[in-house]
């Protein structure tokens, strides 16, 4: 770590009701990955935004190199060498990775762009990063984890000297992340200063120097990370210590009827010979890498996507499901990944998405019980602890972790009795990740039956009654989670793989 | 009230940033836009009101004996059929979709039914029950192609517009119908416009304009619309049946094109084949104006009551300016311009 490059101190902004930064301190040195860690809401990202020119600060100032900074924009900013990549991706679905990356400053050959050697400059790109992408593909036939490596491939192509990672690893695998991690090493011989904002305890102790955790808008404190245990950081995060045990034995009886059975379902590459059993109050993990096929393979048994095969049985009935609205009817509800674009109605309020699949019983006549909406609605941002000042509150402005509450909620208020839970806390904190497990054990004691799909590994031996491994399609693995160990999930989820 | 257009109110305690320009006109703005009377019917429905209240103001001054019965009826006579078509385009609008063929189509409603009342012999009651038939067939044909086969909205109400303007002139050979006067037989619907001089047209569309907003904020159906309009995927994700609420937005549309016509005859008499394009410009205009968002899911009924009410006010006033209808089609060009340019700036403010 060399000396310091960047200074923010008594950084202050505050919106209409909200104030989200209060006098915060954040210093970064060259050559340093810096950790930045908070619950959702602490304020990270907002101090992040006004670091590089989204938002303006109110007060404090910022010192980059040696001399005060205000940027106004992303472009000053980046023109400075302060590179972020965001969380949310930006890429143009139906440009080329090469087109991306040098969209804003393609090479020209005379009057028309380039795209041979914008094609060149991306292998080159790739190659230094060891990253394993063709740079002519389109972007948005790449998985998640692909269109990531070329935003961040994208970042440090500028000049940069400082570059901000916010939630880099969400939606990669393990193998990308180490590919990742390889990146991060370079970049910080290289002597540039990263800011590392994740919620994943592990990475943080592998990867980073420094951790300064924010709470509720304000500066908690900063460590060195290798003094430090990740008790000490939950603690500061939220004030009290969380233990992460796995699962030792499952209390569901070995005779527990089955509520859901999926025979020789096949729904395209991703989903082949398909069959399972889901016992009633069970929580089934879904474990696998990314791309394993059980995001398609919940979709498929959803009706969201169609399927060439396979049957369904609930409670021992076939049932022949051919769209989400069949699925709903049966009882299913299905909980995707990207909750943005498939879980909730960005526009609209959160009593309008948590009664969004049963309208039918919040009717007077032919008129919607506005009331009746506003009290369930209400019961389950209390359950749920949504962080809201209202129930009317449209679910635009709410945190990445409080929406994902919101599709949770709309489940719940239709009090379904098969949950397909796709990844439920992504880039969640560990305060709200720990009611979502609270609630998921609440659920299956209920006599609810819950199938999660998860890439994390911790998450899957903590919360499973069994565990069903994927790769590549297929079912790989069935193990009962007395029995289970990481290294026998990873064996099975990599089994396929020639 | 009709309102289903929260999205003005910026300053209910939540993470955005407001326009970074402060100065002192935009705080004295902001504390305007706080008032309780003015977070509850709308900062622009506002605005527009007062819009409308100063164009009358300038008229009125500015054209001899421009105030007074005669232009004001002739303001609302423009507004009725308008109005519904207004209506209509709305629910369409917000499932994120468009219809260019409500001009062309309430033409096709008007010279088929009053097509068949003098040439048929059809009674009046059934005539009038006809054109709001033909007017549900184009919405149930525009809409099952949107929803069913996913053909994209533009494509579908173009061609719609093509087919109404070709089988009405198929219909009455390419000749215009006049539908009869309030003193000849059938005559009485003429009354649904204007009786002994009371604007019953007027009553009747604000009428129509509460139910359509309570359809919009209190039922099934407008929910789904209105959230479909924003995220289809989502809703049909939800287990929500979305083709068939789409659809129910076009048909609703049509059945109010079809009334549309109604009123236009009621006032205009006569209609000829080829005609009615620059009606929906001039109703998609009133609409957006209103509030209501061309990218879906956002809509307000109030807002295109008002809208409506200010483009007739404006052909009534570019009439009585003797500027020509040129001159017309140009200005309604601009007003359309104009107007979803707001929108969007709107929009990506509220981003």
């Amino acid at each position: 770590m060399g000396e310091e490059i960047l200074r923010m101190e008594k950084i202050d902004k505050s919106f209409p009701g909200v104030h989200a930064l209060d006098h915060v301190d954040f210093d970064l040195k060259r050559g340093e990955v810096h950790a930045l860690m908070g619950e959702n809401g602490a304020g990270k990202s907002t101090l992040m935004k006004v670091l590089t020119g989204i938002y303006q600060k109110d007060s404090g100032k910022i010192t980059y190199q040696g001399r005060e900074v205000n940027y106004h924009s992303t472009r000053e900013a980046q023109a400075d060498g302060i590179v972020i990549v965001h969380q949310e991706l930006n890429m143009v679905g139906d440009l080329t990775v090469a087109q991306n990356i040098f969209i804003g400053r393609e090479f020209m050959h005379g009057p028309t762009i380039d795209d041979k050697k914008m094609i060149m400059e991306s292998r080159k790109l790739f190659e230094r990063l060891k990253i394993d992408i063709d740079p002519s593909a389109r972007m948005k036939d790449l998985t998640v984890g692909k269109q990531q490596m070329c935003e961040i491939a994208k970042a440090i192509s500028h000049e940069c000297k400082v570059i901000v990672f916010d939630e880099p690893s969400a939606a990669l695998t393990e193998k990308e992340i180490d590919d990742l991690f390889a990146i991060i090493r370079d970049l910080r011989k290289q002597d540039l200063g990263i800011i590392y904002i994740s919620h994943r305890m592990d990475e943080i102790k592998v990867i980073t120097d420094r951790v300064t955790v924010m709470r509720d808008g304000t500066y908690v404190g900063t460590l060195i990370t290798k003094d430090c245990s990740k008790e000490d950081i939950i603690k500061m995060m939220v004030g009290r210590v969380i233990y992460e045990q796995p699962k030792e034995k499952s209390l569901v009886p070995d005779d527990a009827p089955v509520v859901l059975k999926v025979e020789n379902l096949n729904a395209g590459r991703m989903v082949q010979d398909v069959s399972f059993e889901l016992h009633k109050g069970e929580i089934l993990g879904f474990s696998g890498l990314m791309g394993a096929g059980r995001t398609e393979t919940a979709r498929a048994i959803f009706g969201a996507d169609p399927k060439q095969s396979g049957k369904i049985y609930i409670n021992g009935t076939e049932v022949d499901i051919k769209s989400p609205q069949d699925a709903v009817k049966h009882g299913i509800g299905y909980l995707s990944e990207d909750r943005k674009r498939y879980g909730i109605v960005v526009q609209k309020t959160i009593i309008e998405n948590s009664t969004l699949a049963c309208l039918e019983e919040y009717m007077s006549g032919i008129s919607i019980n506005k009331s009746k909406e506003k009290k369930a609605t209400e019961k389950v941002i209390d359950e749920l602890n949504i962080k809201t000042p209202s129930s009317d509150q449209p679910v635009v402005n709410l945190s990445g972790g409080n929406q994902q509450k919101v599709v949770i909620a709309k489940w719940l208020v239709k009090n379904c009795d098969i949950l397909i839970f796709d990844e439920p806390t992504r880039g969640i904190d560990v305060g709200a990740k720990n009611e979502i497990y609270k609630l998921m054990n609440s659920l299956a004691a209920q006599g609810k039956s819950i199938i999660m799909i998860s890439s994390e590994m911790t998450e899957i031996l903590r919360m499973s009654d069994r565990i069903v491994i994927m790769c590549e399609g297929r079912v790989t693995g069935e193990i009962k989670i007395e029995d289970a160990t990481q290294e026998m999930i990873m064996n099975k989820a990599t089994r396929n793989i020639k | 009230m009709f309102i289903v257009n929260k999205g003005n109110k910026s300053d209910l305690g939540i993470m955005k940033e407001p326009g970074s320009r402060s100065k002192a006109g935009g705080r004295k703005v902001e504390k305007f836009k706080n008032l309780p009377f003015v977070k509850k019917v709308g900062f622009s429905r506002i605005v527009l009101t007062a819009v409308l209240i100063l164009m009358y103001a300038i008229f009125c001054i500015t054209i001899d004996g421009f105030a007074g019965k005669a232009h004001l009826m002739g303001t609302l006579n423009y507004v009725y059929f308008l109005g519904f078509l207004s209506l209509g385009v709305t629910f369409v609008i917000a499932t994120g979709g468009i219809d260019f063929s409500i001009g062309p189509v309430m033409f096709c409603c008007a010279l088929v039914s009053g097509y068949c009342f003098l040439n048929y012999g059809m009674p009046m009651g059934a005539s009038l029950l006809l054109c709001i038939a033909v007017g549900l067939m184009f919405g149930l044909f525009n809409g099952y192609l949107v929803a069913y086969w996913s053909v994209p909205p533009f494509i579908v109400s173009m061609a719609s517009m093509n087919i109404a303007k070709g089988a009405a002139a198929i219909f009455t050979k390419s000749m215009s119908v006049s539908w009869p006067l309030e003193s000849a037989d059938g005559g009485w619907f003429r009354k649904l416009a204007t009786f002994n001089g009371f604007p019953t047209g007027l009553v009747i569309f604000l009428v129509a304009a509460l139910i359509c907003g309570f359809i919009l904020n209190n039922t099934r159906i407008g929910r789904y619309i209105l959230c479909l309009g924003s995220n289809k995927e989502a809703v049909r994700l939800s287990g929500i049946d979305v083709k068939k609420w789409e659809m129910a937005a076009y048909v609703i549309c049509g059945v109010l094109v079809g009334i549309a016509a109604i009123f236009f005859v009621g006032v205009y008499t006569t209609v000829q084949p080829n005609y009615g394009d620059q009606y929906n410009n001039e109703a998609i205009a009133g609409c957006v104006m209103g509030g209501t968002s061309m990218a879906g899911g956002l809509a307000s009924i109030g807002g295109t009551v008002i809208g409506v009410f200010i483009i007739s006010l404006l052909q009534e006033g570019i009439l009585a300016y003797k500027l020509g209808k040129d001159v017309q089609l140009i200005i309604t060009g601009i007003i359309v311009i104009v107007a979803v340019y707001a929108d969007v700036v709107a929009r990506r403010r509220k981003n």
